[in-house]
């Protein structure tokens, strides 16, 4: 999963190097655009359906927070 | 009660007196009392729909909280927001739609619709956003409802933030404001430091380039296009000064208070696009937009279905962004006609929504280009272009919102590209229009101090920590002629009304 996360994450261009990054939310590395098209890129991705009420920053701050939120929605589908 | 008072500094004095007097556990009721006092003074008997906002806000909470059922769930949140919104669009909007629609029924010649006069309360967009913004968390789970119905009122009422803002979220204030706070005296320093620096920013620069800009703004064909874009630039620093300045001294209030209000500005001028430009400016209204509009349009269905057709129609990163975009464009159209019922203010939204959305499109193209033709995104150079570029964005979109209608902007505009008359800069005109030359100077000289301050702080400085540093002699100095200048250069000519905030009216 990390691969292809890394490889979304890659291929949207950001420059930003996510391994080593836990604030990409707060610090505000991710803005509203890069969020939506991030979360458009995962639903495909994963075949998850990531709604408003998952858009905090706990859930897109770091890849490992990005990967449990997948996780815990692949798992609830 | 203007904030720029004699009236409103005692009365913040003596609520900060008692505040710290009482016990802690009931600064929290002093508040309440001090904000429906404040609201009740400057506003009379518009405080109803304070109340009405209040009331329905906190129902919808409880409601939506013993509420399991989905269906039952969605309807209670459209209520809430039927109602609350519904105020608002009725006291701002229903002049200007009925004027509209009786221009129509006049040609069917049956009905026409009664226009009223309509004042708008104080601070009323402010927190009906506030409120509205705690109905929706609810609703999405976020935390449980306040259920004492006091504090509640003194969440939607606080008074400092109630007359422009900053927006703010439940999480975030309501634990400090019910919590207590003892009297510390860095906090207390801090607040005054913060609250003298807004109204330096207020009455000092703002109050007076607002005389220039009013003589052009309202005289505006008796002057040729380079005086109309001197009295643009300086619109743009006084409405800078005046909502900025504003809230900083709400937030000075506040932070001497021990609580902590979101920051509303990040150096906006110094933004290297539309976006970040929004992104610097107002930026608690910008955060309730995303959270609760842009977010929502963006994962909505009809949004996702739009989404798959055009990733089929255009191949590559355009087909993908264009739901983006168009969500974008809906949120500054919002916001646009969120500052009040007037064509100006459509076109205003049009053309940020415009501009930014076409941006989002155009972005991944043409950072290909920038990398064919090598120039560094990164370099200083560049980065000053697109500061200077967005700077100029900003200019042009000024001419609509101070205009005094959109074909009086149209006008101004005009003027400025195709009869600009350079000589007229040096011809004299500059000192006839209600400014001395010392005051000119002096708005000047106020906007390059702010430019100086902004850059040091876009370099991380933190000037109040590093001014503390100093030797003590050097920080009295620096508050003495701060005080000075505020009582000395504050503008008190005859026929000037202590001045209302811009912002508060919307």
């Amino acid at each position: 999963m990390e691969k292809i996360l890394l490889a979304i994450l890659a291929e949207m261009n950001l420059a930003v190097d996510f391994s080593g990054e836990k604030n990409l939310i707060d610090d505000g590395i991710l803005d509203s655009f890069d969020i939506i098209a991030l979360v458009g890129e995962l639903n495909d991705a994963f075949d998850i359906d990531i709604g408003v009420e998952h858009l905090l920053p706990e859930n897109f701050n770091s890849l490992e927070a990005i990967m449990n939120l997948v996780k815990k929605l692949q798992a609830e589908r | 009660m203007p904030v720029t008072t004699f009236a409103f500094l005692l009365f913040v004095s003596l609520t900060l007196l008692v505040y710290f007097i009482v016990p802690q556990k009931y600064q929290w009721v002093v508040l309440l009392f001090a904000s429906y006092f404040y609201y009740a003074s400057a506003g009379g008997k518009l405080v109803v729909f304070l109340i009405f906002t209040t009331i329905i806000t906190y129902l919808a909470g409880l409601f939506l909280a013993a509420a399991r059922d989905r269906k039952k769930r969605k309807l209670i949140l459209a209520a809430a927001l039927f109602f609350v919104f519904g105020l608002l669009a009725f006291l701002k909007y229903y002049n200007f739609v009925a004027r509209g629609l009786n221009i129509l029924l006049a040609k069917l010649a049956v009905f026409s619709l009664p226009q009223f006069k309509i004042l708008l309360p104080l601070g009323i967009s402010f927190y009906i956003f506030q409120a509205a913004g705690y109905v929706i968390d609810i609703y999405r789970g976020k935390y449980p409802p306040e259920r004492n119905p006091a504090k509640f009122a003194l969440f939607v009422s606080f008074f400092p933030q109630v007359i422009q803002g900053p927006i703010s979220r439940y999480d975030q204030l309501a634990p400090q404001l019910y919590g207590g706070h003892g009297l510390d005296y860095d906090r207390l320093k801090y607040g005054i430091q913060l609250l003298l620096w807004g109204y330096c920013k207020k009455i000092i620069i703002a109050d007076r380039a607002a005389v220039l800009v009013n003589t052009v703004f309202d005289n505006y064909r008796q002057y040729p296009g380079s005086i109309v874009a001197v009295a643009v630039c300086f619109y743009c620093l006084q409405i800078y000064c005046d909502f900025s300045g504003g809230i900083d001294i709400v937030r000075g209030i506040a932070q001497a208070m021990g609580i902590d209000l979101v920051q509303n500005f990040r150096r906006p001028y110094f933004a290297a696009s539309l976006a970040d430009f929004w992104r610097r400016w107002h930026i608690s209204l910008g955060e309730w937009m995303r959270e609760y509009l842009f977010y929502p349009l963006s994962l909505s269905k009809p949004f996702f279905r739009l989404g798959k057709k055009t990733r089929g129609l255009i191949k590559g990163k355009a087909g993908k962004i264009i739901p983006t975009s168009l969500a974008s464009f809906i949120v500054f159209f919002t916001i646009g006609i969120w500052h009040g019922a007037n064509l100006k203010y459509i076109a205003f939204g049009l053309y940020n929504g415009l501009i930014i959305s076409a941006s989002i499109i155009i972005t991944p193209y043409f950072t290909r280009l920038l990398e064919k033709v090598r120039i560094d995104p990164h370099v200083r150079l560049w980065i000053v272009v697109r500061i200077v570029g967005t700077n100029l964005l900003v200019f042009l979109g000024r001419y609509f919102t101070r205009g005094a209608s959109l074909k009086a902007a149209l006008a101004m505009l005009r003027q400025t590209v195709f009869a600009f008359h350079a000589r007229a800069l040096t011809g004299g005109t500059l000192w006839t229009l209600g400014l001395s030359r010392l005051d000119f100077c002096l708005v000047v000289v106020g906007g390059m101090v702010i430019l100086i301050l902004g850059y040091l702080q876009e370099k991380g400085m933190a000037i109040r920590k590093t001014l503390e540093q100093k030797h003590w002699l050097l920080q009295w100095l620096v508050l003495m002629v701060v005080l000075v200048a505020l009582v000395w250069l504050g503008v008190y000519r005859e026929g000037y009304i202590a001045s209302e905030f811009i912002y508060q009216q919307y």
